[in-house]
C-alpha cells in the first residue's frame, strides 16, 4: 500500500491510498506510513533537514538562476564540494490552482487542471476527468479512451525526449543534445498537428469527438519517423563512454527507499519494481512495464528510452483500432452530478491522482497528488554524498519540475 | 550504422525561416541590430514557456544565425524574458533581477494565456518592449525578437 496524500476535511484528515490499481480513502488513524511527515509539509519544505558541522553552510540555489530554470529554491547543505543534505522550497512557484478549482464548475476546473503543469497537462486532465467519471458513475466510450491513450503516449514521448536531451546537455554531448532537441521539437509539432496544441491542451473531455482529429495519418507517419530516428540516436548514445560514465551510479535510489518515499513512474521502474498503471488497462494490449535494476540515473534513462519506443508502437496500434471502430453515441448529462471520486493516470514521471468531492456540478473539495512531489523527495535523498557536478544529472533524471510540485 | 561523428554532420536540420519579424513591438535600438543576449526568468508560469525556451535551442530554428543568444546571468543580458504572470513571492526576485541588468536593456513579458498570478501591467516595469498575453510558441518568440531587433 502506498500513501499518496493527506486530505484536509472539516471533520479531520483522511488518507489517499493506493493498492495496485485500487485507489481509496482511509481514515487518518494509521500514521505508520513512512512518507506521512513529508506529505504533511508538501507546500513548505521537501527533503531532509540541514546538518551542522565544521565549515558546513547552506548553499541557496534559486529562485533566479540559469541552472534551476524554474522559480524554486534548492537548499544545499555542503562544506564546499560534497553535498551532505538537501531540501527544496516550492513556495515561490505556488499559484494556488488547487484552491481555485474548489468552487469551480467541471468545465473551468478541467482547464485549470491543465494549467498546473503544461508538460503533464494531458495526464492531469485525464486523472481529473476519471475522478469526475467515477464520482458521477459516467460511461466513457471506447474511442475517447483510445484517443486519451494516444495523447498520453504522445506526452510521454516528448517528456522522455526532453529528459534525455537535458541529461546529454549536462554531459556536454553536443551532437546528441542537438539531435534530441530536434526530435523534441518534432514531437511538439506532432502534438500540434494531432490536437491543435503543442502541449495537448484543450483536447480532453468527457467525450472526445474523433472527427476533430483530422491529421491521424500524418501523426502515424511522424511518430514512425521519430521512432526510427530515436532508435538510431539511442544506439549511438550508449557507445559514448563519456556520457555513460557521468550517469552510471549517479543519484542511486534503492528499491526499498523508492517504495518508502512512494515514488512511481520510470524512477520506480528503474529500481526493478514493475509497477505501471497501464498494465491494468484493457485497451493496452499485452503491455509489459519496462524495468531496470540499478536505480541510478543511467537506469532511469534506459527505462525512458525503452518507453519512447513502446509509446510509438502503442500510438500506431491505437490509430489502427480507432480507424476500424465506429464511435459510439455517448450523451453525458452533468446536470445532477454529485458525489466523491478518485481518478488516476500514469503520467510520464509517475502517478497523477485526483480526489474530488462534487455537489451539483460544483467542486467542493479537491486533492491533487503529483509525481514531482515524490520525485523531489527522492532527488534530495539520492543526492546526498554526491558532488555539485552531479546535481544536474540527479535533477534531470527524475523528470520533475516545480510547476507540477507546487500547483 | 554510421560512425558517431559522421552521423552528427550529415544531418541538416536547420529550416529556412519564413516568419516575418513581429510588428507592433517597440525597438530596442540600433546598438542591438546584429545580436541580442537573452536571460529568461520564470516567475510562475505553468512550464510551457520553459519548454519553449528548450525548443528555441532546437537545430530547426538555429537562433544563432539571427544573432540571438541565451546568457547565464542577467548581468550579461540585453533582454529579460519574463515567463508567465508573477506569483506574489516572485515579485521581489523579479525586481532585483531587473536591477542587475546593464543599461540599456529591454523587457519582454510573455503571459501565455495564464489565469493565475499578477498582471504585469500592475508592476510598472521599466523598458517594457512587448507584453504578449496570448499563447506563444518558440517560432513566434523568435519572430517577436526579430521585430525588437528591427531585422
Amino acid at each position: 500500500m502506498r500513501l499518496l496524500g493527506i486530505i484536509e476535511k472539516p471533520n479531520g484528515k483522511q488518507l489517499l491510498v493506493q493498492d495496485k490499481e485500487r485507489f481509496f480513502i482511509k481514515e487518518d488513524t494509521e500514521k505508520n506510513f513512512s512518507n506521512y511527515s513529508f506529505l504533511k509539509n508538501r507546500d513548505k519544505n521537501i527533503g531532509n533537514p540541514m546538518k551542522k558541522g565544521e565549515g558546513v553552510f547552506n548553499f541557496r540555489y534559486g529562485p533566479v538562476n540559469s541552472g534551476v530554470g524554474e522559480a524554486g529554491i534548492f537548499n544545499i547543505c555542503t562544506y564546499g564540494e560534497r553535498i551532505i543534505s538537501a531540501n527544496i522550497d516550492p513556495s515561490y512557484k505556488k499559484r494556488g490552482i488547487e484552491e481555485m478549482i474548489k468552487g469551480s464548475n467541471v468545465k473551468k476546473a478541467l482547464r485549470l487542471s491543465e494549467d498546473i503543469c503544461s508538460n503533464f497537462a494531458f495526464s492531469h486532465s485525464t486523472a481529473f476527468l476519471r475522478a469526475i467519471e467515477n464520482a458521477g458513475k459516467l460511461h466513457t466510450d471506447t474511442t475517447t479512451k483510445r484517443i486519451r491513450i494516444m495523447a498520453l503516449e504522445l506526452e510521454r514521448i516528448y517528456n522522455h525526449l526532453f529528459v534525455m536531451a537535458r541529461l546529454s546537455k549536462g554531459a556536454s554531448q553536443n551532437v546528441l543534445t542537438s539531435h534530441l532537441e530536434g526530435l523534441f521539437e518534432e514531437a511538439l509539432r506532432t502534438n500540434r498537428r494531432f490536437s491543435g496544441s503543442r502541449f495537448l491542451k484543450n483536447l480532453n473531455g468527457l467525450s472526445i469527438d474523433v472527427s476533430r482529429l483530422i491529421n491521424m495519418d500524418e501523426t502515424a507517419s511522424r511518430i514512425k519517423n521519430i521512432k526510427d530516428k530515436f532508435t538510431e540516436l539511442y544506439r549511438h548514445s550508449l557507445k559514448s563512454w563519456n556520457f555513460i560514465d557521468r550517469i552510471y551510479n549517479t543519484a542511486t535510489l534503492s528499491k526499498d527507499k523508492a517504495l518508502d518515499i512512494g515514488i512511481t513512474g520510470p524512477s520506480l521502474r528503474a529500481t526493478g519494481a514493475d509497477e505501471d498503471l497501464r498494465k491494468y488497462e484493457k485497451l493496452y494490449k499485452n503491455f509489459t512495464p519496462r524495468t531496470e535494476k540499478n536505480g541510478d540515473a543511467l537506469s532511469r534513462m534506459q527505462v525512458r528510452a525503452a518507453e519512447i519506443i513502446d509509446s510509438c508502437e502503442i500510438i500506431e496500434e491505437q490509430i489502427e483500432k480507432i480507424k476500424q471502430e465506429k464511435q459510439q453515441d455517448n450523451k453525458i448529462d452533468l446536470s445532477s452530478i454529485s458525489g466523491d471520486g478518485i481518478g488516476a493516470c500514469e503520467s510520464p514521471s509517475g502517478l497523477v491522482v485526483y480526489f474530488i468531492e462534487l455537489s451539483e456540478r460544483i467542486i467542493k473539495n479537491v486533492y491533487i497528488s503529483t509525481p514531482s512531489l515524490f520525485g523531489f523527495k527522492a532527488f534530495c535523498d539520492s543526492l546526498e554524498g554526491h558532488i555539485f557536478t552531479d546535481f544536474s544529472f540527479a535533477l534531470d533524471s527524475f523528470g520533475i519540475n516545480f510547476a507540477d510540485c507546487s500547483r | 550504422m554510421n560512425s558517431w561523428a559522421l552521423f552528427g554532420i550529415t544531418k541538416k536540420l536547420t529550416e529556412k525561416f519564413d516568419y516575418p519579424p513581429m510588428k507592433h513591438v517597440k525597438k530596442i535600438g540600433d546598438r542591438f541590430k546584429k545580436s541580442i543576449h537573452l536571460y529568461p526568468i520564470d516567475v510562475g508560469n505553468d512550464g510551457a514557456l520553459n519548454f519553449e525556451m528548450t525548443a528555441m535551442a532546437a537545430p530547426q530554428y538555429n537562433i544563432h544565425r539571427f544573432g540571438i543568444f541565451f546568457t547565464d546571468s542577467p548581468r550579461h543580458a540585453d533582454i529579460l524574458l519574463i515567463l508567465g504572470r508573477p506569483t506574489e513571492a516572485m515579485i521581489k526576485p523579479l525586481k532585483e533581477t531587473i536591477n542587475q541588468l546593464p543599461e540599456p536593456f529591454g523587457i519582454v513579458a510573455l503571459e501565455n494565456n495564464q489565469e493565475t498570478g499578477i498582471d504585469i501591467e500592475n508592476l510598472n516595469l521599466p523598458n517594457l518592449l512587448a507584453h504578449i498575453k496570448e499563447e506563444i510558441d518558440a517560432k513566434s518568440i523568435i519572430s517577436l525578437l526579430l521585430g525588437i531587433m528591427e531585422k
